[in-house]
């Protein structure tokens, strides 16, 4: 056996169990500290259990979260009254358009108040009073409208901003149609989710 | 990537830090949730190179918060708490068998005990070091934490374990 395998003394030899443990020795450091550990019974056992821990610690699995969390999360999700910000643009430099330009943002007014004037004049022309399924069907169309525009422009390199569209755009849209639609339905009628008309069920 | 794909590359992460951090299975589901609705919310505005590291920060205040309210409902309702060791005993007990593997049973579950009791950082460090297999490098970006502070962490966090677990090792040396 080498001289200067027996000159690692106890200090050193534990100082060295991690980098052993995570492979971070060069082969003779590791020889030189597998001697010591032949040894020297205390150190052995101090490996053994670190060894030991590690083991069983890599030996736990990670855990699939139960489905039926994750269909309340998307089930939430559907019925929130936030939509979510579309995703930065990627650029060269990394950074994402701060710049929303004003006419993609009245363009996307227009759109949406086209659909929501649509939908509400469909359900009004109706001989008959919607139902609740179909007032809850426009509204979650007028919401699918929003994401839409908001994905169209995010594609087109238009970052529209979620907030200018929800306050200024979309809420009076979906409300105006969610009111009227109630309106004909009657008392009895169940309001759905829409951004705005009722509190929302997401979690703050 | 749509909200539902990100979901469910990431789901396995962030439950499974909040499973081990917490040591409670329905804790674990209360902060996944929590954090997957809170990624729906704010989370599509982030690069998504960093939408893991994110989840996994939010995940990690998520359970801190998750600690506060069970102190407190420790404090305010003194008979909700439960028998660690009973409670362990009824999760993790070892399957009738050879007694090497009712030893190496025992072992885990003291050893998942004492994770479970390790104070944080070092708890954090150990389990996305150890469980999750991310490298120093990785866990000192999503901690926002120097590279050696980080290796510290893990070195006390292995201390603490091993001296924790050192007492009558012998009779349960696993192998």
């Amino acid at each position: 056996m080498p001289r200067w395998d027996e000159s690692l003394r106890c200090e050193e030899a534990l100082a060295l169990l991690e980098p052993l443990i995570d492979g971070e020795l060069s082969a003779a450091e590791e020889a030189r500290l597998r001697a010591h550990l032949e040894r020297c019974p205390a150190c052995a056992a101090e490996w053994k259990l670190a060894a030991d821990i590690r083991s069983e610690l890599r030996a736990l699995p990670e855990l699939d979260c139960p489905p039926a969390v994750l269909e309340r999360v998307f089930r939430e999700a559907a019925h929130s009254s936030v939509v979510p910000l579309a995703r930065p643009r990627r650029t060269n430099d990394g950074a994402g358009s701060s710049r929303r330009p004003f006419w993609a943002a009245l363009a996307a007014a227009v759109l949406v108040a086209l659909l929501a004037a649509g939908l509400l004049v469909q359900q009004l022309s109706r001989p008959r009073p919607p139902s609740a399924a179909e007032v809850e069907r426009a509204t979650a169309e007028a919401r699918f409208a929003l994401a839409y525009v908001g994905e169209v422009s995010r594609r087109a390199g238009l970052d529209l901003r979620d907030d200018v569209l929800r306050k200024h755009l979309v809420l009076p849209a979906a409300r105006g149609l969610s009111q009227s639609l109630q309106q004909s339905l009657g008392p009895e009628a169940q309001a759905p989710a829409v951004p705005g008309a009722v509190p929302g069920k997401g979690r703050s | 990537m749509g909200f539902e794909a990100d979901v469910a590359r990431h789901q396995r992460r962030v439950f499974s830090f909040a499973h081990y951090f917490l040591d409670n299975r329905e804790e674990a589901e209360d902060v996944t949730q929590e954090v997957l609705l809170r990624f729906w919310r704010h989370g599509s505005g982030l690069d998504p190179d960093g939408v893991g590291a994110w989840l996994l920060r939010v995940t990690r205040n998520a359970c801190y918060d998750q600690l506060r309210r069970r102190r407190s409902a420790a404090v305010n309702l003194p008979t909700a708490g439960f028998d660690v060791e009973e409670a362990a005993e009824s999760v993790a007990a070892p399957e009738p068998g050879p007694e090497s593997q009712a030893v190496a049973a025992d072992f885990r579950r003291r050893l998942q005990e004492a994770l479970g009791r390790l104070p944080d950082p070092y708890r954090s460090v150990l389990i996305l070091r150890e469980i999750q297999d991310l490298s120093y490098q990785e866990i000192s970006d999503l901690l926002e934490l120097p590279l050696n502070t980080v290796r510290v962490h893990i070195h006390r966090g292995r201390q603490r374990l091993r001296e924790e677990l050192r007492e009558d090792y012998g009779d349960a040396a696993v192998g």
